[in-house]
């Protein structure tokens, strides 16, 4: 099975608390990565605005997201 | 305060912070502390729970059962599930950004703080239980903070998880007290 057909069938899983309990880590992995490379990107002298464009959302979305962690 | 506690209190305070870290928990709370008595070998605080046949294990099962939300935020068996290898990423992460940086972020750790290496306050609770044991201790005509005072703290405060588990394991406050002071008289004596 082919790593995409595998995420389709995880994610279509019909048990609740396996499908659901994924989905969750799978946030929380995203959460991790975005810290990670918006921290990244800051460090760089990136703009707010070139970090939202990039992650296509608003810059005040990731400002106001951001801004307390003191990146 | 901590200036009476007895060298293998002051271990049990330092390992409920680990406690607490390990549960991936913002605050100290009593249920560490209760935790964190099994971790210091050979004290009177572990002696008086086995006198209410309360063991490691017992407080442990109660606990993990108190917050079945210890579950990692980011969880690698749950990923295997959607066919990503958390290992394979956590790999490619540090490569990048170096050591620990993935388990490091804010999502990693629960989404509060940034708490690995640092401090981890104690919840008001447990602040709480340690004055009590400083009023146990002085009670008892005891002039230090022992392991075994702790655990009368812990004990005698009302709201705190800790006093759940051990009332629901079958400990009585008053008996352990009396306990407390002939083990103590006893090691005196002898």
């Amino acid at each position: 099975m082919s790593d995409a057909t595998k995420v389709a069938a995880a994610a279509s899983s019909r048990d609740p608390a396996i499908g659901l309990a994924a989905v969750a880590s799978l946030r929380g992995l995203l959460e991790s990565l975005e810290e990670l490379q918006v921290s990244n990107a800051r460090a760089q002298g990136w703009s707010w605005q070139q970090i939202a464009d990039v992650l296509r959302v608003s810059r005040q979305a990731v400002h106001k997201k951001y801004r307390r962690y003191g990146f | 305060m901590f200036e009476r506690f007895t060298d293998k209190a002051r271990e049990v305070v330092v390992g409920a912070q680990a406690e607490a870290r390990e549960r991936k928990a913002d605050e100290i709370r009593t249920e560490h502390l209760l935790a964190a008595l099994f971790r210091v070998p050979d004290n009177l605080a572990v002696i008086v729970l086995g006198a209410f046949s309360i063991d490691k294990d017992a407080v442990t099962a109660e606990i993990d059962r108190l917050r079945p939300g210890g579950r990692p935020a980011i969880d690698a068996e749950a990923l295997s599930t959607l066919g990503i290898d958390l290992d394979e990423v956590r790999r490619q992460v540090e490569e990048a950004f170096g050591p620990g940086a993935l388990d490091r972020t804010r999502s990693a750790l629960g989404g509060r703080g940034w708490r690995l290496g640092g401090h981890i306050p104690f919840e008001r609770t447990s602040k709480k239980a340690l004055e009590l044991s400083l009023r146990e201790a002085i009670n008892l005509k005891h002039n230090y903070i022992g392991t075994e005072h702790l655990l009368l703290g812990l004990m005698h405060a009302d709201p705190g998880a800790a006093h759940h588990i051990l009332v629901g394991l079958g400990m009585r406050l008053d008996a352990a007290r009396v306990i407390v002071e002939e083990l103590v008289r006893g090691r005196r004596a002898g």
